[in-house]
């Protein structure tokens, strides 16, 4: 039986230079934490190897603090051992990187920079398929089949890229056989480089990242315990919650009579959460100007619990009527530029950017003729 | 309303008394009078009647006041409707005000009643819609003016036009309008200017933030990307230094470098034994060729010696020959000479003998020419002396031939000068009686009977016996002048010839001719005896007399020396020429001698040369022999040599391959160590460029940056959208406020037009919304500002403005009076026609008064003229 973690993508050291204020060091430093609380959840479980499958590294040469304060953390976690594999952003082609880590690591971290197995303990080999460069261009898992293990040994692949054109890197032709498990006779092959979750089949999986980076998969992040109990048996696993931020995107369709303040506090997660959520919400559906206005306001209202929000209402539909021309001006001038822009933004024969404009004009005058009714 | 008569007492300068305005009617009415005529009075009295409260004392009031004070009364007959009335009221003491039904004669109301009636009339006062129809001199409501009139004015024009046309507020948009668009306005003077993003701003910020984002980003990019391809580069680096280095490459090189060296020391030991066989080859060659030539010398030389025998005697008797010749020419020679120096005494001699002769026959014919000449200079001195005594008493006697006839003509001008003057003088006549003859003396001198005496000045008669007479002329003597230069000048003549009388004169002309004639005689006699002049003479006696010093007598006879003298001339050239055809046969002899040695001399070093070749005769055929059997010897040897050379060459190795495959097995060595040595050198550069970058974690900050310039480029297309937003909504309230003030404006506008195209081709006119009055014009497509054009036009302006706002009035069924107060001051005569024609035509339904004080300008304007008359309450 051998118990161990499979986590990857963490990603130490990216900074986030899309954020402003000290979102971006708060989210650099929720990365460098996953050591602490993977090495935590090993001890919980009783797993004493926590695999980490590429990406360690956000970048081939990250900066010596990143590199240094990640490995003291790992030695710190001892006697956890640490297994390390190069994936598409730290890859081997990154020398200086894994000779300084060479040089660097701890006794319980271990470097699988070569396509030859280890032995994690035993009766238990690791394959390792180290990426060799950014893009390898081939499959690196390929040699786990030809890889003689005494019998009886738990063959276990570790394994950095894409299993079909998803990549995380966009299209990819270097891309690892679905059933390399199959082929080369693995118990289980943890590989990286998806950052959510996915079960590929039952002896191959990807953990994600432990920390969630961006809102592309809306699951928090998560590692996954493994237990192997013998060559026949299909692996256990379960995930284990590790993430310090949540990614979430959240969408509300809004009907036209609906209240779109009360819509969005509904959705909101529990204030004491936000602070440590980044969530983007995707307004869609139907919405009157004054409603839009309302909707716009409570976004305002809300943003200081968060760790970000952002509202998205491109996909919002501005159902304007006589009434809601009303609101800013029965008649007159005002009326007059109202409607001229309503019609604008309703006119098929203009671009949808000169629409779109016109729109967002009619709303401000709305919102600027509210302010001044008031 | 319609003003028909306006009265007043007791106003400004009517002090005491009133001036009645009669008959004002419809349409236009003109009251044309010079300034000071009391218009502008009139003009504010009626303005007082309708604007002043009877019991008020404002400024309008005290102003109404004639200086001695007293109480203004003001009274207008008017037409309402159907009705007529008349409206009196007086000010201060005993104010009142009156309104009386004119065609009943009826009190219709009084004090307060009768203000309101007023108000009635006029409609709210002072601000209501009669009000801005009075245009005052100097006021063309377009310039500045107090607040309140302006309000007041403006006020007037809003509530007409609202009463037409709506609320503006409701039109226009009003204050929410106005907010809404400085609001947005506001928004966007915070991000962008006319000229773009404002310096500063929010967008300009982000612009820039992602400009420098930006060129960071490619910076950095450029980093990582230099970072990779050290990396790439250091990898294959080591790949090609772990290739080079390994240990089996080094052991190949190595040995090839071995296994070259070994075949290019074999082949250089090969090319060392051929060099010597060749050389060898060379020398045996050498040898034998010596020796073929040393045979066919000595056999050459054997053959010359007995080829030279014959020449060598030949030259030997021609030899000899020619040093006969040359003796026999000498001889000949010897004796010629001999002949010629015979020839040439002799005919020396013979030439002394006649140069001796000759000198002394030209000795004797000297002698006897010198006593000649001496002869014939005795004569010549001689003749000369007797010349120069001549001359000297020509000298003495000569007289110039023309101071003769000078004298004689004087003598002649004498006489004549002297009979007159004697004709003049007093004179004395003795006739004595008896014979007393000759007593009368006459200054001692007898006077003769009957012969006249004359006498100059005075003179003494003495007659014996009787006394002394004295006799006195008493006249001037001026008339004797020329006689006394007459004399003068002959005195003077005769001095200078040194003779007394004519004469003489002439005696000495005589003499002096015949003189002359020795001299010239004298003088051709020395001429012929010495033509040159006596010096010359005398010098070729001197000449003659030294040359004829020796005399030698002549011996021989001439002639036989003469001919003696040629034979031994001819005697000499005959010898002289032998002489010289013996001369050239001895050169000749000569030469041959020479030619002849000489042939003989190289025949004789020929055959010495040779002998000492050839050596002794007696051993001559063993030595032949010696020779032929060495060469022999030598032809084999070489033979033999060149057999050995050609084994060698056959068997040789090419050197200069082998080298050159050496060369490159040592450079393949050498440069792989270079290489090595290269790659090392990269390897540890790029070593420290990639450690520097690593440790710069620039990959990090790329991301980072990438990350950073995607957020800006989102925030910068969030601010173009919110400034087009904005943009779009000020472009829309602009063009619907635009559209309202039209709207709103419309009414007067319609009415303005026709009036305006009365007076000015294709003009248009804007309003300033807030005040309600003519902004801008636009002539020929160009806007201007009202208050930027010319007085005339504006006051044109201002009077068809208050015309178009009084048929809105007449069409909102409130006509009233449009009062022009000296309106046209600006405007030429052509304008005011024009502007005529406009009040003509809009008198139809309106009545206009006009005051003016333009009487001729006005005169054929055409209206009701009006007439100021005295007129007492």
């Amino acid at each position: 039986m051998f118990r161990f973690i499979h986590s990857s993508d963490l990603h130490l050291g990216k900074r986030f230079g899309n954020f402003d204020g000290d979102l971006p060091g708060r989210l650099r430093e929720a990365r460098h934490g996953i050591i602490g609380r993977l090495a935590q959840h090993a001890r919980e479980q009783g797993a004493d190897t926590i695999l980490l499958a590429g990406d360690t590294f956000d970048t081939e040469t990250p900066a010596p603090d990143i590199r240094r304060q990640a490995l003291a953390a790992m030695r710190d976690h001892a006697p956890v051992r640490w297994v390390i594999l190069p994936g598409n952003h730290d890859s081997l082609q990154a020398a200086q990187l894994w000779s300084t880590l060479k040089a660097e690591a701890p006794e319980n971290v271990v470097l699988a920079v070569e396509p030859a197995a280890i032995q994690l303990a035993a009766g238990v080999a690791l394959l390792p398929a180290p990426c060799t460069t950014r893009r390898p261009g081939r499959d690196m898992s390929e040699w786990m089949d030809g890889a003689a293990t005494a019998e009886g040994t738990l063959r276990v692949g570790l394994a950095h890229g894409a299993i079909r054109s998803f990549s995380e890197e966009g299209a990819a032709s270097d891309v690892i056989a679905p059933d390399r498990a199959a082929c080369a006779g693995l118990d289980y092959l943890a590989l990286g480089d998806w950052h959510g979750p996915l079960t590929v089949d039952a002896r191959t999986r990807y953990s994600g990242t432990p920390e969630p980076d961006r809102f592309k998969h809306g699951r928090p992040g998560e590692a996954l315990l493994v237990n192997l109990a013998g060559r026949s048996a299909l692996p256990e696993v379960s995930a284990l919650p590790t993430a310090s931020f949540d990614w979430q995107t959240l969408d509300m369709h809004l009907l036209e009579g609906d209240d779109p303040a009360r819509a969005m506090e509904a959705l909101l997660p529990p204030p004491a959460r936000r602070r440590q959520t980044l969530l983007k919400l995707v307004a869609t559906g139907h919405s009157r100007l004054s409603s839009r206005t309302a909707l716009t306001e409570a976004v305002a209202r809300a943003v200081p619990d968060f760790a970000l929000l952002e509202l998205d209402e491109n996909g919002l539909v501005t159902a304007c009527e006589a009434g809601d021309l009303d609101l800013i001006d029965r008649a007159g001038a005002l009326r007059e530029a109202a409607a001229a822009l309503l019609a604008e933004a309703e006119d098929d024969g203009r671009s949808a950017g000169e629409r779109e404009i016109a729109r967002a004009a009619l709303a401000r005058l709305f919102s600027y003729a509210q302010a001044v009714a008031s | 309303m319609k003003i028909s008569a306006l009265r007043l007492f007791n106003i400004k300068r009517f002090a005491g008394r009133g001036v009645a305005i009669e008959g004002i009617g419809d349409g236009v009415n003109v009251l044309c009078a010079a300034n000071e005529f009391g218009k502008s009075t009139s003009f504010e009295a009626l303005h007082a009647l309708f604007f002043q409260p009877y019991s008020g004392t404002a400024g309008p009031v005290r102003n109404l006041r004639p200086y001695s004070g007293g109480n203004p009364l003001v009274e207008a007959d008017i037409a309402h409707g159907d009705q007529r009335f008349r409206i009196t009221k007086q000010y201060y003491r005993g104010g009142f005000a009156r309104v009386t039904d004119l065609a009943s004669g009826r009190l219709v109301a009084q004090a307060d009643e009768a203000e309101n009636f007023i108000n009635a009339l006029i409609k709210g006062g002072p601000a209501g819609p009669a009000g801005l129809l009075w245009v005052r001199q100097g006021v063309t409501g377009i310039e500045k003016r107090s607040n309140a009139e302006e309000d007041g004015e403006k006020q007037v024009r809003a509530s007409l036009l609202e009463s037409v046309q709506g609320e503006v507020e409701a039109i226009t948009g009003g204050r929410r309008m106005a907010e809404i668009m400085r609001a947005v306005a506001g928004e966007l003077d915070k991000v962008v200017t006319k000229r773009g993003p404002k310096a500063g701003g929010r967008y300009a910020t982000a612009i820039e933030a992602r400009d420098r984002l930006a060129a960071e980003e490619a910076r950095l990019a450029a980093d990582v990307a230099a970072l990779r391809e050290a990396l790439d580069k250091r990898a294959s680096a080591q790949k090609r230094l772990a290739e080079l280095d390994g240990a089996d490459e080094r052991r190949e090189r190595q040995e090839a470098v071995a296994a070259a060296q070994a075949n290019f020391e074999t082949a250089q030991a090969q090319g060392e034994r051929l060099k010597t066989a060749e050389a060898e080859l060379k020398l045996a060659r050498e040898r034998r060729d010596v020796a073929e030539r040393a045979l066919d010398a000595f056999r050459t030389a054997l053959q010359k010696t007995t080829d030279l025998a014959a020449p060598l005697h030949e030259a030997e008797r021609r030899r000899d020959e020619a040093i006969d010749r040359r003796g026999e020419a000498a001889e000949t020679i010897a004796k010629a000479q001999a002949a010629a120096d015979l020839a040439d005494s002799q005919e020396q001699e013979a030439r002394e003998l006649l140069a001796r002769l000759d000198a002394a026959l030209r000795a004797r014919e000297a002698t006897e020419r010198l006593a000649e000449s001496r002869q014939r200079l005795n004569e010549a001195e001689a003749k000369r002396g007797a010349l120069e005594d001549a001359e000297a008493q020509l000298a003495l006697v000569s007289i110039p031939p023309d101071a003769v006839e000078a004298l004689q003509a004087l003598e002649i001008e004498l006489s004549g000068l002297r009979a007159v003057a004697e004709a003049a003088r007093p004179s004395v006549v003795v006739a004595y009686v008896g014979d007393a003859r000759g007593e009368v003396t006459m200054d001692g001198t007898p006077l003769a009977e009957g012969r006249e005496r004359s006498y100059d000045g005075q003179a003494q008669l003495i007659v014996p016996g009787i006394g002394v007479i004295s006799l006195r002329s008493n006249r001037a003597q001026s008339g004797d002048s020329r006689l006394e230069k007459a004399e003068e000048r002959q005195r003077t003549l005769l001095a200078s010839m040194g003779v007394a009388t004519l004469a003489e004169a002439r005696a000495r002309q005589a003499q002096a001719q015949q003189i002359d004639a020795r001299i010239r005689e004298l003088r051709g006699s020395l001429s012929s005896l010495a033509p040159a002049g006596l010096a010359k003479l005398r010098e070729e006696v001197a000449a003659q007399a030294l040359a004829g010093a020796e005399i030698v007598e002549p011996e021989g006879d001439a002639a036989a020396l003469r001919a003696a003298l040629t034979a031994a001339e001819r005697e000499r050239s005959e010898a002289r020429l032998a002489l010289r055809e013996a001369g050239p046969a001895r050169g000749r002899a000569e030469d041959a001698v020479v030619a002849a040695e000489t042939a003989l001399a190289t025949l004789r070093a020929e055959q010495a040369h040779l002998e000492a070749q050839l050596g002794p005769a007696d051993q001559r055929g063993a030595r032949e022999l010696a020779l032929s059997e060495e060469l022999a010897d030598r032809s084999r040897q070489a033979e033999e040599t060149q057999v050995r050379a050609a084994e060698l060459r056959a068997g040789a190795v090419d050197l200069v391959s082998a080298e050159a495959a050496l060369k490159r097995a040592r450079s393949v060595q050498s440069s792989a160590e270079q290489q090595i040595v290269a790659l090392r050198e990269i390897v540890a550069g790029l070593n420290a460029e990639i450690r520097a970058r690593s440790d710069e974690a620039v990959e990090e900050s790329w991301r980072e940056t990438a990350d950073a310039l995607s957020a800006a480029k989102l925030r910068v297309a969030a601010f173009e959208k919110e400034i087009a937003t904005l943009q779009r909504l000020s472009a829309a309230l602009d063009e619907a406020r635009t559209e309202a003030r039209e709207l709103y404006l419309k009414p007067v506008m319609a009415e303005l037009g026709p009036l305006l195209s009365l007076l000015f081709n294709d003009v248009s006119v804007t309003f300033d919304e807030r005040t309600l009055l003519p902004q801008t014009i636009s002539r020929n497509g160009q806007e201007e500002e009202v208050e930027r054009l010319s007085g005339g036009m504006r006051e044109q302006l201002s009077v068809l403005t208050r015309l178009a706002f009084a048929r809105l009035l007449a069409r909102d069924g409130r006509p009233a009076p449009v009062i022009l107060d000296d309106a046209l001051v600006y405007s030429d005569d052509e304008r005011i026609e024009k502007m005529f024609d406009a009040l003509h035509r809009q008198s139809r339904d309106q009545q206009i008064i006009v005051f003016s004080c333009r009487q001729r300008a006005f005169q054929k304007l055409g209206g009701n003229i009006l007439a100021m008359v005295d007129w007492e309450p």
